[in-house]
């Protein structure tokens, strides 16, 4: 229930903010009739205009960038989504786990040291806590199990209660625990009426495990692959997302030929950096929004999310994010500058996806199956497939530091390379209109 | 001064500016005029740098045109564009700041010329919201704001009623009676005449004729009207010597002197005809000037 509660709150004082931003900016429309006074009143204003002067033509281009979309309730209401579907993703493992917390067994008269030992050991090589709560009669006893207080009654070595019988598929954790609780105490039960004293009937009734040897190493703990699904899911919804904000913005400037009233007074180039820096500035905000929340979130409800090696998977998922980013903003605009109509947006987003998708989903089975085919290594060294395949290598465990370094330097040679030739496509194709234009023209027009 | 020189630009065999070269003087209405397709356009993308020339330049004051000094032009391409989801204030606003307007100055500045060009009531609209008609002064408000030195906007009369036009017309005049220069296209000849102090008219990207409109529309040989009373045909006007009949409306009948003819002649052959209602010099409209640079 308290984390019901908690993802209410956190949902709220997202709306809470998301409110205020609408708030403020027709606030800062009115302030016109009135010169300036109304900004001078505000401790903000200094700083607003500071930041205002920064960045020449670029800063203002990403001022606006960052204005407009902040502004837009599309945004506001897919950000919403998104950190709900975080906080559940975070909540709802430990609101499961809370659920199988400690499970109430009752007793009918009274069983030997060993045996309630036997009984509570069983319980934790289940992963449950078990509590023996000693009952006055099987009646009594009968009532708290059709209550629910109760999971099974022990009456005596001689059988086991439940409220409703197991069916023999069912691999419940009730049903587990009854069958194992069944085997157990019947051996234990049968050694000690043998005339074998309890604690050596125990004993052999419970003898040490089997050493067991495995061919290949143990995978590393759960909770580093569970962060990288996670991150992956992440990169995957941000990156597709932000790259589909540039294109819209890069074909809405052309589409609406509002780009000739730009490039009149601005270079191409700047345009270009304005956005994509607005436009990236305001993605960092979000992913660092919902990142902090999912953080957040895990630690107040102890999530194991933060635990072990998990954070190492945060922080090179994160870092994925920015280079995908600083990657595919380049390849989205460019293919933005193609477009001529909104409606071309589908039919150009399409091919831009699919090395994201064969990243994302070659990804993915790497991580279900618990391994990384040579395939995935490889595409962790491509740029287009890399923020997605080297995080979850990181999680896999299949990647050292160098390894990870070389994919990194080798992106950022990527992001520069695709940075020039993207500005190369957008100044000549932006200007372009009556139809889509053609890669091939692009080119040609380059050649000539 | 604005000065195109020489501009040459093809589009595989289309040749949209074919040695194309006129200047523009400062605290003039000038107006650049020609058919659809003649050219203006790709001769003002030129000015700002969005075409790439074959050859020849455009220059600002006698040298070419740096990116400081194109930010202090204001510019209205023929195809309108504005962010269809912005608020018209703001985006101005943002323009201005683009031109270099201090962030102080540029809210009023956007305000001021929202107003007016009469469209402040729409100030906190979105742009998709206007009507096509308050866009267009909205985009004009957009290339005034900075106030700019040279003023260069493609086709700024299209789709404006009468009171449109006479309003855009009185800012451009006020705009280079302040001295800047003033530079604006239309396809409609005769519509523009009253409006700007000298024109270039071309065709095929190269230039027929220019100079003050008072100059081209009375040089070269001398016109006039005549009417005859009950006369619908103006035939008696073909027989007279060193005349030709350029049209007839409603009886009045428009004539082309030759070189040496005597207009008394002219009258005395009217008057043989019938009762002369009306007698008249008059100036050439530009869309003849333009019918006659293109015919020779």
């Amino acid at each position: 229930m308290k984390y019901i509660l908690i993802v209410v709150v956190a949902a709220a004082v997202v709306t809470r903010i998301a409110m205020r931003v609408r708030g403020r900016a027709p606030r800062a429309d009115t302030g016109t009739g009135q010169g300036d006074d109304g900004a001078t009143a505000s401790p903000w204003a200094g700083l607003g205009a500071a930041v205002d002067r920064w960045g020449g033509d670029v800063g203002l281009v990403a001022r606006r960038e960052i204005r407009e979309r902040v502004k837009g309730r599309t945004f506001r209401i897919a950000t919403l989504v998104i950190l709900l579907a975080v906080a559940a993703a975070v909540t709802i493992p430990v609101l499961t786990k809370g659920n199988q917390g400690t499970q109430h067994i009752g007793v009918v008269g009274t069983l030997s040291a060993p045996l309630r030992a036997t009984v509570v050991a069983t319980g934790a090589a289940l992963d449950l806590k078990v509590n023996l709560v000693p009952e006055p009669s099987l009646d009594q006893a009968e009532s708290e199990l059709r209550t629910g207080k109760l999971v099974a009654v022990l009456d005596g070595t001689q059988r086991i209660v439940v409220n409703q019988a197991f069916a023999p598929t069912d691999t419940s954790n009730d049903a587990v625990l009854v069958r194992y609780f069944a085997a157990a105490i019947s051996l234990q039960a049968g050694l000690e009426h043998a005339g074998i004293p309890p604690q050596r009937a125990a004993a052999l009734a419970h003898p040490p495990p089997l050493p067991v040897q495995g061919l290949k190493p143990a995978q590393r703990n759960q909770t580093a692959r569970t962060t990288a699904v996670y991150g992956l899911i992440l990169t995957y919804i941000l990156l597709t997302q932000y790259g589909t904000w540039i294109l819209m913005g890069v074909i809405e400037e052309k589409s609406s030929r509002v780009i000739e009233v730009l490039l009149s007074t601005l270079r191409a180039r700047q345009l270009l950096a304005g956005k994509v820096i607005g436009i990236g500035a305001v993605a960092m905000m979000q992913a660092a929004l919902i990142v902090g929340v999912a953080l957040g979130l895990g630690a107040a409800e102890g999530s194991t999310l933060l635990h072990g090696t998990a954070p190492l998977e945060v922080a090179s998922s994160l870092l994925w994010v920015v280079l995908g980013y600083c990657f595919y903003c380049w390849v989205y605009a460019a293919g933005g500058s193609l477009a001529d109509r909104q409606d071309q947006v589908q039919s150009l987003a399409f091919p831009l996806q699919l090395p994201i998708l064969l990243g994302y989903i070659t990804s993915f089975t790497a991580l279900g199956s618990g391994g990384a085919s040579t395939f995935v290594k490889v595409l962790a060294y491509l740029p287009p497939t890399a923020p997605f395949s080297m995080p979850v290598l990181v999680g896999l465990g299949q990647a050292t530091w160098w390894e990870f370094l070389v994919s990194v330097a080798l992106m950022l040679v990527a992001i520069v390379l695709v940075s020039r030739a993207a500005a190369a496509v957008y100044n000549r194709a932006i200007l372009r209109t009556g139809g889509r234009v053609h890669l091939r023209e692009v080119m040609a027009a380059h050649a000539a | 001064m604005l000065e195109f020189d020489a501009l040459t630009r093809r589009y595989g065999p289309v040749v949209a500016l074919d040695g194309l070269s006129f200047t523009v003087p400062p605290g003039q209405v000038f107006g650049f005029l020609g058919p659809n397709g003649a050219g203006k356009t790709t001769a003002m993308r030129a000015a700002f740098g969005l075409v790439a020339l074959d050859s020849g330049s455009v220059r600002w004051k006698g040298a070419a045109i740096t990116a400081a000094e194109r930010r202090r032009f204001g510019y209205m391409p023929e195809e309108r564009g504005l962010y269809p989801g912005m608020v018209v204030v703001d985006q101005i606003e943002y323009l201005a700041r683009l031109h270099g307007v201090p962030a102080t100055d540029a809210r009023r500045a956007a305000m001021h010329w929202l107003e007016r060009l009469g469209v402040a009531e729409r100030a906190q609209s979105k742009v998709e919201a206007l009507s096509l008609g308050n866009q267009q002064r909205a985009q004009l408000a957009a290339s005034l704001v900075h106030e700019p030195e040279l003023l260069i906007l493609d086709e700024p009369l299209s789709g404006l009623d009468p009171v449109g036009i006479d309003a855009v017309g009185s800012v451009l005049a006020e705009q280079a009676d302040a001295g800047r220069g003033v530079l604006f296209s239309s396809h409609q000849l005769d519509l523009v005449e009253d409006l700007c102090q000298s024109v270039a008219i071309i065709d095929h990207g190269r230039l027929v004729a220019g100079g003050s409109v008072e100059d081209i529309t009375t040089s070269g040989r001398r016109r006039l009207v005549v009417k005859v009373e009950g006369d619908w045909t103006g035939a008696w006007a073909r027989s007279v010597p060193g005349v030709s009949v350029s049209r007839v409306d409603g009886g009045a009948v428009r004539l082309v002197l030759d070189e040496g003819t005597d207009p008394q002649a002219v009258l005395a052959a009217a008057m043989t005809a019938g009762a002369v209602e009306q007698f008249g010099f008059e100036r050439r409209r530009l869309s003849e000037v333009f019918r006659e640079a293109v015919a020779q």
